[in-house]
């Protein structure tokens, strides 16, 4: 009864940690991806000439912190929407007569971290003939400091839990202890070790911490890839955004030892802590 | 073999269970503790098995001295002295094989030698044909013979017997005592704590007689004296 008990609530513990665990693993991905394609794009004063435009890519260069400058002509740019955004669907693009991006020609500009990017941002917008800086790193501090919130609940949500689920792991063997009293006290007087009349009591705690971790691992397992492909089938469009998360052997990757250490932690704390406290020998 | 050297007990409470008892028991001997309740015989077996430590005074048994034994060194030193108990204390759930094999086990000795220790000492306690029983299908008297054979499976060298015929008529009271000085005639030292008068005057035994927590009788080949 007990034990089902334990197992139950070291399976809520590790389930809602796997839970958390995935999903700021899935923003952390996301954050890193946005870091890494996040750009500043640099457009240009109408009809603005080709040397101009050359003469301000080399001023950008110059700057300290940009890592990387890339040019993208109006046409380019017009494809590469056509084929992010309108996917197989040529005939949308067909409509367009004309570019109807034409003076979209720009600059891409990479900074080294995001915190350097408004400097960097502040200093181009100065030159002269660029029209407009595109800056996008607003999504990605929002994406960080929700981050960082949802990091602190999760510690406290899980630590909470993991008191819980030790004291009833400790329960668990202390009822065991009692029912096995009278083997105990012969053991004992017939001169068993305290390792011998302990071990068998903290095998308990390690075989319970290792079923509440892993029933909450299958469970989550098959959660996630029914998730995602489910995600990746329904919505297509975003299929390019949903390639940022990661993938479930991704998440396991990291999931699977720390909650099987968890598990284990978890039951050989909650025994040896009874164990040192009732079996004196 | 045994010896208590001005050994007080006082319980928190502040009795006095066992008050400056000197006494010696040679290695081989077989000795009765008798007394009425309250005289100190349990303390002083409680005391023998260091499940208690004595508030004053020096035991040593079997050339270790108790008081100043570490807590890991318990384990062996229990390993050299059986003990046996008014109330059996058998596990009711195993039968006697296994109620003897378990304390093999628990002193971890390997499956080959449980295997020829377990029926010869069954043998030795008159009870190789039961040994699948369980032991509410026994009678007192039988409880009491595996309780032994449990007791010295794992040879030791004292048998310590506290009230062992206190639950049993007088027939197989009789006859528990038979094979405790059966045992006693093979070497080992054996210390019984009864206060079953006649029992002990059929046995030419030492009687060793407490009241109050002190020695007031010791006498080789003596009977019981109302003390």
């Amino acid at each position: 009864m007990f034990s089902v008990a334990s197992i139950a609530t070291m399976t809520v513990c590790i389930f809602i940690f796997g839970v958390f665990f995935s999903i700021l693993m899935n923003i952390n991905s996301v954050v890193r991806t946005l870091e890494e394609e996040v750009g500043v794009t640099v457009l240009f004063d109408e009809g603005l000439s080709e040397d101009r435009i050359d003469k301000i890519g080399e001023a950008i260069r110059g700057l300290d912190h940009v890592t990387e400058v890339t040019f993208t002509s109006a046409e380019e740019a017009w494809e590469n929407y056509q084929k992010e955004y309108l996917g197989n669907n040529t005939e949308l693009a067909e409509g367009f007569s004309d570019n109807p991006l034409a003076n979209s020609a720009s600059y891409t500009v990479k900074v080294d971290l995001i915190e350097n990017q408004n400097a960097v941002v502040d200093e181009i917008r100065q030159m002269e003939g660029v029209r407009q800086v595109n800056q996008s790193s607003g999504a990605v501090n929002t994406l960080r400091s929700f981050n960082r919130m949802f990091s602190a609940v999760s510690i406290v949500v899980i630590a909470i839990l993991l008191v819980v689920s030790v004291i009833l792991i400790s329960n668990t063997i202390n009822v065991g202890i009692s029912v096995r009293k009278d083997e105990i006290g012969i053991m004992k007087l017939i001169g068993a070790t305290d390792a011998f009349v302990r071990a068998p009591f903290i095998v308990e705690g390690l075989v319970l911490g290792l079923i509440g971790a892993a029933l909450p691992l299958a469970i989550l397992y098959g959660a996630y890839n029914w998730l995602i492909g489910r995600l990746l089938s329904r919505f297509d469009l975003m299929s390019s955004m949903m390639g940022m998360l990661p993938s479930t052997q991704e998440v396991f990757y990291y999931l699977l030892p720390v909650s099987l250490v968890l598990g284990i932690g978890i039951g050989l704390t909650g025994s040896i802590i009874t164990v040192r406290k009732h079996v004196e020998v | 073999m045994i010896d208590l050297d001005h050994v007080s007990k006082t319980y928190e409470k502040g009795l006095r269970a066992i008050d400056e008892v000197t006494l010696h028991v040679d290695e081989g001997e077989f000795v009765f503790v008798v007394g009425e309740s309250g005289s100190g015989k349990s303390t002083l077996i409680r005391l023998l098995l260091k499940e208690l430590d004595p508030t004053g005074g020096i035991i040593t048994v079997n050339g270790r001295v108790l008081n100043t034994m570490k807590h890991r060194q318990i384990p062996s030193y229990r390993r050299e002295v059986g003990v046996v108990f008014q109330d059996f204390r058998l596990l009711n759930d195993r039968n006697v094989y296994e109620n003897v094999a378990f304390a093999q086990h628990v002193v971890e000795k390997p499956g080959r030698i449980i295997k020829k220790r377990v029926p010869e000492t069954l043998r030795q306690v008159g009870l190789a044909e039961k040994y699948k029983s369980l032991p509410p299908q026994l009678s007192g008297g039988e409880q009491q013979r595996v309780a032994i054979a449990r007791a010295i499976v794992n040879k030791p060298k004292i048998l310590l017997a506290d009230e062992p015929t206190g639950n049993l008529d007088p027939r197989n009271a009789y006859d528990i005592m038979k094979l405790l000085e059966e045992i006693n005639n093979q070497g080992t030292t054996v210390l019984v704590v009864t206060h079953n008068r006649d029992l002990v005057n059929q046995f030419n035994k030492r009687v060793i007689t407490m009241k109050h927590g002190v020695v007031a009788h010791d006498e080789e080949e003596g009977g019981y004296i109302e003390a």
